[in-house]
Order: structure tokens, then C-alpha cells, then sequence
């Protein structure tokens, strides 16, 4: 009995420095985080929000992941050991896995360390295409993998997924080496790979904590920096660090000026180095500014009605600077815009009149007055469909789409849409013509309307406004019955494909919500998925744009600034567009309230 | 009871229906076909006839089980089982003080009654009343949690005595702030009406003491409409504490309601509204039972 004691001492006392070594993180270094909506749950193939996703990102590992400081944004290897290889013309994906990756331990491994395998990925992909999940992200892997359709078909008639059966897309070719198969060319898909729904789960845990619907939402288990300590849902999230992370030194490298400060405070610390994240759910604007003012936060994003408490333009008010607070800002890799449905018997259609009528309105929205009036200036005009941060965004580019509402007149006068004794315009064919513009029954679908309404009077186009909630507006969207509408597209993956399928007309009915199909457009578009990035396909790119602009399916508006504020303490934080956790790579000052 | 429920029932179904939206677009992502749709409106059950919608929420409140949300895919009854805690540590200290504070100083003026006093503290509470509890929260949180510092200005722990003392305190006192007022100028009426009574005259013809009139002769008639009004408020207090939940980060069922409607999530809506209508119907029931406690002429029949 004393022998057994002594060897478990011995062996705990062997094993202590080289856990210590691994878990770097101190766990009287906290930081407080804030989301300004609530979480849904922590399956990566289920969860369907940003914060969820927030939160994912720091549980699971992905097999890709992004560089912290390059910009524009760079992938790079996370659980894989390094970048794919691409044979067979971008149709086959090579992975190698690192080794010794482990799961956080859990009940579900029956008290054992439990390495990530190449089998893991397989049943992770194969989570998001199974029907009974539902989940949202099925179209990541939809039409993609070779053998995965006919599985999902065969599901959806009624049998239960296989996730056993060998797919040749999907195949773990031994422990640590995956080999993926595409049906066609893609070269986008290591982004796919790196995106949170894609976390890599293991299936003792889905089956130990899965509901009847294949979903575990309450029982994250993953291989990431974090575990789930506490959940007081829509309230409270707690992680603490995962004593069984691999760990890795911050020796990230950027030529940017600006990054050079956060280089010198980090570069070489093990990381993660913050034990505890605290992240509280407060919706209400003035309880997160005020908590944050009173130091109860560490770090908060000042959406557009809160920037003017701290910002003076683009910089941080003294007072707030004065006390240490600082500011990370950048562009959101994001569009808004207004659509025109090109199937709407109004406003759609590729006769010149139709283009004529669509370019009026276009050239009738003054942006400025958005930025300004809507956006309180916390936003920049969006010229490129493709936003900053993302490959393949051209930064000085000359829309041809521009404020001018005399020459908006001048075209509508020549293409035969006449002024009545109202003031309004009529159809060339003399009907009335009224355009209807759907929004939201919020405060800024409001402003939006507002900004429209006084657009289209300066043109004598009569407006009227349908509102409706979000689900009926996307039923209807989805259904070529909107004839106009905001929207917004926020990237997936930092790469211009995923805006420039936002008009591709095969699209319509899931992301194409205009409905849009313009032959040049969409023949173009073909060409560019078997492209992959560079000047080849950026070139296209800017040939599709002007396309865009002359056939006038959207208005493209603004992107908008995401402004970080962060509390002295905080050290290591610069904003990646893409990636939502950034906990893994901060430090803070340990004990500090 | 049975047709108030089945009253409730209809209306919350034809309600969300109507009004609520098809779920299944939101839940089915940003990029979504029909087929996926349908597979989600599938396995939530509204692609089924309505008929069919209606006899399902029936049998569920049958056996009170209402499923999972539809958002988070969390247990209904987990949801309510959660939820109700934070409400409650807010609610019931507040409605305790609420009761105690208004009935006292109603005694009081009204004992007063015609009074400066008594027409300054009326003056009071009609400006109070006149401002809303949206301005309470701003003001109190801005210048109690952030200028002060006597209170944090948001959170919820996991401590009963730590969520009362130091996160509650601050929601508590505004729900006072904002409830005194209201009941004071109720309760002022109710015990007005007492005090003309003859009996009043009598008790004082008698050499009862003042004290003795007021708190036990006055209060005990003044009662019956005091539990009315007390027993009326306190379902609505449940799901009317979602501002104060919201700015206060308190995980409550005021603030989960709002939640649920914001995500067309019906399980849950169907869940709270027919608990909020069955704890109306049994706090109306409570009431009775509490008449005939304080006045033993009500006859129960």
C-alpha cells in the first residue's frame, strides 16, 4: 500500500513540470470580455451566431487557422502540421495531422488522454451534412465531397447517416493523414477548413452529451486553448485554459509599423497566458459602456450609437486615453447594400430601360449622408465588392456607380420614365411606377427607409415601404419576391469568392437574394472557382465588377469600422477580420481588477 | 379554469402563427436552399396542419412537456428551471418591501389625509408615476453603480446571498422606486374608504387608540383589495422585469420572453405564457383563500 502511495507520488512529482511546461496560463490572469447579444450553444456543426461561434473558436481546434498579424488575411496550419497538398488540378486535398494532440480530458474517454486522429475530421465533416443535425453550415460541404451527396440524399429519405461508411471524398488514409476528394475544383477549400463550424469534435462526446437530434450544445469538449468552466446562459461564460493544450510561443512577425509594440510585449511568451475568461452577456448599450467605463470589462467592440461616448473621429476622446484606454480599429470584412430583385417585373430585367431605372436609383443614394446620418461616421464607402481584409480587394478603385442625382435625372428622363403633374415618375409605357423597398421594423431599417424615401423623391420615383420581420423577409427573399431590400454580407472566409458569389445566378434562393442572373456575370464567375487566388482571378474579378456596375443589380453602400476599446492591461490584441477568439494570443497584468 | 386555459391556448397559438414568422428560414443559415428548409420546418413540425400544431401544444401542456428550444436546443423545463431563480431573488424582496413600505406610508397619509403632507407626498408620487422605468434605470445605474460605485453596475453570480446583496440590490431598489408610488396612491384609497366607516367612529367612541384603529381595525377591511391588487400584479411582475433583467444582466424569465420572441423560438413562448396564465389563475385562487383568512365573513363557496 505505502509502495503503491510512493509510486503515485513519485509518478505525480515526474509528471508536475511537464504539465507545468505545457499549461502555460496563469489563472489569476483574467480577462472580461463582453457579448452584446446572446449565445446559442457550443456544437460547432449546430451553432449558428457569432458569439457561439466566439466562444467554439477558443474550445475546438480547427485543421486551419490564420496567421495573427498578416494581413491580408494568411491561413495557416492549427491542428494540421502544415498547408495541404494540392494535386489532381485543386480536386485532392493531402492533410498530415500533427501528433499528440489531446482532448480535454473528460468522462466521456472513460478517464484516458484521448489523441485527435484523422478519423476525428472525417466525423466532423460529416456532422455538417447529416440532415437530422440541421445544421446551417451544410452548404460548406454540400456538392463538395465525393460520395457525401449520395449520403445525404439517402438520409433525407429516411435512413440514418452512416457516419461509419467509407466516402472516398472523405478518408482518413491512416492516423494522422486525411485525404480529401472534391467533385470539382476548389481552391478556396483550406478556408473552409478554417472556419469554426469545421471544429474538430470527437464522437465519444457526441454520443455521451447529444441530444436526440444529433446536437450536443452543452458539452463542449475540444482540443482548443479553452475549456467551459461556467455557463449561465444568456448571461455568463466562463473558460478556463485546457491543462491538456499543446500550448504554443507567440512569434508572429509583421513589417506593419503599428504591430511592433504588440511584437515587443509578446514575442516569445508561451502562451495561452490568460487562465480565466469571463465573458458577460449585456445587450443594453449603456450597461456595457458603463461596465466597461467602470472597469468591470477589459474589452468591448463601440458599435455605431455608442462610438461618439469614446471616439472623436477616428481617435479615442482624451479623457479615455488619459486613463489608458486604447483603441483597435479596423474596416469589418463586410458589404452593406441595397438590392434590386432582377426577376421583379419593376425594377428587374436586362432591357436598357430596366438598367437605366436601377443605375438612377443607384446614383440617387447619397452614402456620405449614410455614414454620417445612419453609421454616426462609423463607416467607410464601400467602391469593391470585395471589403478590406479580404483577397482580392482593390483599394483605390473608381466605382463607376456614383452620387448624382442630376445625372440620375437626366437618365430616367431619356429612357422615357416621365415627370407627372406630381412630381412622380410613370413607366415608359405610361403605368405607374412605384418601387417598394422591404426592411426590418428597427431602428435602422427606419433610418434606412428614411434615407430611400428622401433618395428616390429627389429622382420623382414614388417609394413605398413594406416591413416585415427578418424570418418573412428571408421566406419571401428566397422565394424572388422582394423587390428591393438592405442587406449586409459579413465574409465566412477572407477570400473574394465569398462575395462575388453573393450575384452569381445559380445562387438565387440561397445567397443571391436580388435574384440576380446576368449572363456575362455569372460565365465569368464559373471561370473564377477553378482559378486559385492571384492576378489571373482578381483580374476577372474586376471585369465582373464593372459588369455589376453597369447592369446595376445592387447599390453597394458602406463597410463598417469595428472599434475595440481595451483597458491598459491588456497587452498583445490587434483585430483579425476573420478570426473571432482572441483570447489565446492576449496577456493582461495577473490579480488586476 | 379549464376555458380561461384553453382561451390562452388559442390565442398564443393563432398569435404566433400569425404574427410570429416562419422559424425555419433564420435557423437554416446564411446560405440555405429550400430543401434544407423544408428539412428544418420538418423537424420542428410546422410544415404539419395546424390542426395537428394545436393538438401537439395541447398534449404538451398535458404533460407539461414542451420539448427543447428551437435556438439553443435547450430543455424548455431546464429553461424555466434556471431562469426563475434570478427573477425570483429580485422579485420577492422587492414585492416584501413594496407591500410594506406602500401600505405603511398609506396608513400614514391617509391618516393624515387633507393634510401638506399629505398633499406633497401625492405630488410626489403622481411625478413619479409620470416618469418612465426605462428613465429610473438609466438615471440610477448611471449615477448608483458607475458615478457612485455603490453597486456593480451589471452581473449575476452563483451565490443566492452574493446575487441578493450585491447584483439585486441595486434592480431592487428601482423596482421600489418605481412601485410605491402606484400602490401607495391605491392603498391610500382603499384605507380612505375605511376610515369614513362607521365602525372607525364607533372604535374611537370607545377610547380604542389611534394605533389600534389604523393597523388593526383599518388595515384588516383594507386588506381584501390590497391582496387583490398584490395577488393581480404578481404574474405580470414576473415577465415585466425584463427591462430591469436586460440592463442588469440578471439570466431571468422576463428577459428569456424577450429573447424567445426576438428568435421565433415557440417552444419556449408557448411554455412561459401558459405557466404565466396557470400562475394567474392560481394566484386568483390564492387571493380567495387569503379573503376569507383576513375577514372571516367571506364565505368560500
Amino acid at each position: 500500500m505505502v509502495k503503491l502511495a510512493m509510486r503515485q507520488i513519485a509518478a505525480a512529482v515526474f509528471l508536475l513540470p511537464m504539465f507545468v511546461s505545457v499549461h502555460a496560463a496563469d489563472m489569476t490572469k483574467v480577462v472580461r470580455d463582453v457579448f452584446p447579444a446572446a449565445e446559442t450553444g457550443f456544437d460547432p456543426a449546430a451553432s449558428n451566431d457569432t458569439y457561439s461561434a466566439t466562444i467554439n473558436q477558443a474550445i475546438f481546434d480547427t485543421l486551419y487557422t490564420y496567421d495573427y498579424l498578416a494581413r491580408p488575411s494568411k491561413i495557416a496550419p492549427l491542428a494540421a502540421e502544415a498547408l495541404p497538398v494540392i494535386t489532381d488540378n485543386g480536386k485532392t486535398y493531402t492533410i498530415k495531422l500533427r501528433h499528440g494532440i489531446q482532448f480535454a480530458t473528460d468522462p466521456a474517454f472513460g478517464g484516458k488522454k484521448r489523441e485527435l486522429v484523422a478519423e476525428d475530421v472525417v466525423y466532423s465533416l460529416k456532422r455538417l451534412a447529416d440532415p437530422k443535425l440541421r445544421s446551417p453550415w451544410v452548404f460548406l460541404v454540400e456538392g463538395k465531397f465525393v460520395g457525401l451527396d449520395e449520403e445525404i440524399a439517402a438520409a433525407k429519405q429516411g435512413a440514418k447517416f452512416d457516419y461509419d461508411k467509407k466516402l472516398p471524398g472523405l478518408e482518413a488514409v491512416d492516423k494522422y493523414t486525411l485525404k480529401l476528394r472534391l467533385k470539382d475544383t476548389d481552391y478556396n477549400l483550406p478556408y473552409v477548413l478554417a472556419h469554426t463550424p469545421t471544429g474538430i469534435v470527437a464522437r465519444e462526446v457526441i454520443e455521451k452529451y447529444g441530444e436526440s437530434d444529433g446536437r450536443a450544445m452543452s458539452n463542449p469538449v475540444g482540443s482548443g486553448p479553452y475549456k467551459l468552466a461556467q455557463w449561465v446562459r444568456s448571461s455568463k461564460i466562463v473558460l478556463e485554459a485546457n491543462p491538456d493544450f499543446r500550448g504554443f510561443t507567440w512569434d508572429f512577425t509583421s513589417k506593419d509599423p503599428a504591430d511592433q509594440k504588440v511584437i515587443a510585449q509578446m514575442k516569445g511568451k508561451k502562451m495561452p497566458q490568460v487562465g480565466r475568461i469571463e465573458v458577460s452577456i449585456i445587450e443594453e448599450d449603456q450597461a456595457r459602456w458603463l461596465a466597461f467605463q467602470n472597469r468591470e470589462l477589459d474589452t468591448m467592440n463601440m458599435e455605431g450609437p455608442l462610438a461618439p461616448q469614446a471616439l472623436d473621429g477616428d481617435k479615442i476622446k482624451p479623457e479615455l486615453a488619459a486613463k489608458g484606454i486604447r483603441l483597435d480599429r479596423i474596416v469589418d470584412p463586410e458589404i452593406s447594400y441595397v438590392y434590386w430583385n432582377l426577376q421583379d417585373p419593376v425594377v428587374g430585367g436586362l432591357t436598357k430601360d430596366k438598367i437605366a431605372l436601377r443605375r438612377a436609383m443607384a446614383m440617387s443614394y447619397n452614402v456620405e449622408q449614410d455614414i454620417k446620418v445612419i453609421r454616426n461616421g462609423q463607416a467607410v464607402a464601400a467602391a469593391y465588392p470585395i471589403p478590406p481584409g479580404v483577397v482580392g480587394h482593390v483599394p483605390d478603385w473608381k466605382s463607376g456607380v456614383k452620387y448624382d442625382p442630376a445625372g440620375a435625372n437626366a437618365l430616367l428622363d431619356k429612357f422615357g420614365y416621365k415627370k407627372g403633374v406630381d412630381g412622380f415618375r410613370t413607366n415608359p409605357d405610361g403605368k405607374p411606377l412605384v418601387v417598394t423597398l422591404f426592411s426590418r421594423p428597427d431602428s435602422l431599417g427606419r433610418q434606412q427607409d428614411e434615407l430611400w424615401k428622401s433618395a428616390m423623391d429627389g429622382i420623382g420615383v414614388r417609394m413605398d415601404v413594406h416591413k416585415d420581420k427578418f424570418a418573412e423577409l428571408l421566406k419571401l427573399e428566397k422565394q424572388c419576391k422582394v423587390m428591393s431590400r438592405p442587406a449586409a454580407w459579413i465574409a465566412d472566409y477572407p477570400d473574394g469568392d465569398n462575395f462575388m458569389q453573393l450575384l452569381y445566378g445559380p445562387n438565387t434562393g440561397a445567397s443571391n437574394g436580388g435574384c440576380a442572373r446576368i449572363p456575362e456575370y455569372d460565365a465569368l464567375y464559373a471561370r473564377t472557382t477553378k482559378m486559385p487566388p492571384g492576378p489571373e482571378r482578381d483580374k476577372l474579378y474586376q471585369e465582373m465588377t464593372r459588369i455589376a456596375e453597369a447592369y446595376a443589380p445592387w447599390r453597394l453602400t458602406i463597410s463598417r469600422y469595428r472599434n475595440q476599446l481595451l483597458q491598459a492591461r491588456v497587452e498583445g490584441y490587434k483585430r483579425h477580420p476573420i478570426l473571432r477568439s482572441h483570447w489565446q494570443y492576449l496577456d493582461v497584468a495577473p490579480n488586476a481588477k | 379554469m379549464a376555458p380561461t386555459m384553453l382561451g390562452v391556448v388559442l390565442l398564443v397559438f393563432l398569435l404566433f402563427n400569425w404574427v410570429g414568422g416562419d422559424p425555419a428560414y433564420v435557423l437554416a443559415g446564411k446560405i440555405s436552399n429550400q430543401e434544407q428548409i423544408d428539412n428544418i420546418r420538418r423537424q420542428l413540425g410546422v410544415d404539419q396542419p395546424y390542426y395537428v400544431q394545436l393538438w401537439i401544444f395541447i398534449k404538451q401542456i398535458l404533460t407539461a412537456d414542451f420539448g427543447a428550444s428551437w435556438s439553443t436546443n435547450e430543455s424548455v423545463s431546464h429553461i424555466l428551471a434556471t431562469r426563475l431563480g434570478p427573477s425570483l431573488t429580485v422579485l420577492i424582496p422587492l414585492l416584501i418591501l413594496v407591500t410594506f413600505i406602500a401600505v405603511g406610508l398609506a396608513l400614514a397619509v391617509a391618516y393624515v389625509r387633507g393634510s401638506l403632507t399629505d398633499r406633497m407626498v401625492m405630488i410626489v408620487c403622481t411625478v413619479g408615476l409620470s416618469i418612465s422605468i426605462l428613465v429610473y434605470i438609466i438615471v440610477f445605474q448611471y449615477v448608483f453603480a458607475y458615478k457612485l460605485g455603490w453597486f456593480p453596475v451589471q452581473g449575476w453570480g452563483n451565490d443566492f446571498w452574493e446575487n441578493l446583496i450585491k447584483y439585486a440590490s441595486l434592480p431592487i431598489l428601482i423596482g421600489l422606486t418605481v412601485s410605491i408610488a402606484p400602490s401607495l396612491r391605491l392603498y391610500r384609497t382603499f384605507i380612505l374608504d375605511e376610515i369614513n366607516q362607521d365602525y372607525v367612529r364607533t372604535a374611537r367612541a370607545k377610547g380604542v387608540g389611534e394605533n389600534r384603529i389604523m393597523w388593526i381595525h383599518v388595515l384588516r377591511n383594507a386588506s381584501i383589495p390590497i391582496i387583490t391588487h398584490i395577488m393581480a400584479e404578481l404574474p405580470g411582475l414576473l415577465l415585466g422585469s425584463f427591462l430591469i433583467e436586460r440592463f442588469f444582466s440578471i439570466p431571468g424569465i422576463g428577459r428569456e420572453v424577450i429573447l424567445a420572441v426576438e428568435r421565433s423560438d415557440f417552444p419556449v413562448i408557448k411554455a412561459i405564457t401558459v405557466y404565466v396564465a396557470f400562475a394567474t389563475i392560481i394566484t386568483n385562487l390564492l387571493a380567495d383563500l387569503m379573503y376569507k383568512a383576513v375577514d372571516p365573513r367571506v364565505q368560500l363557496k
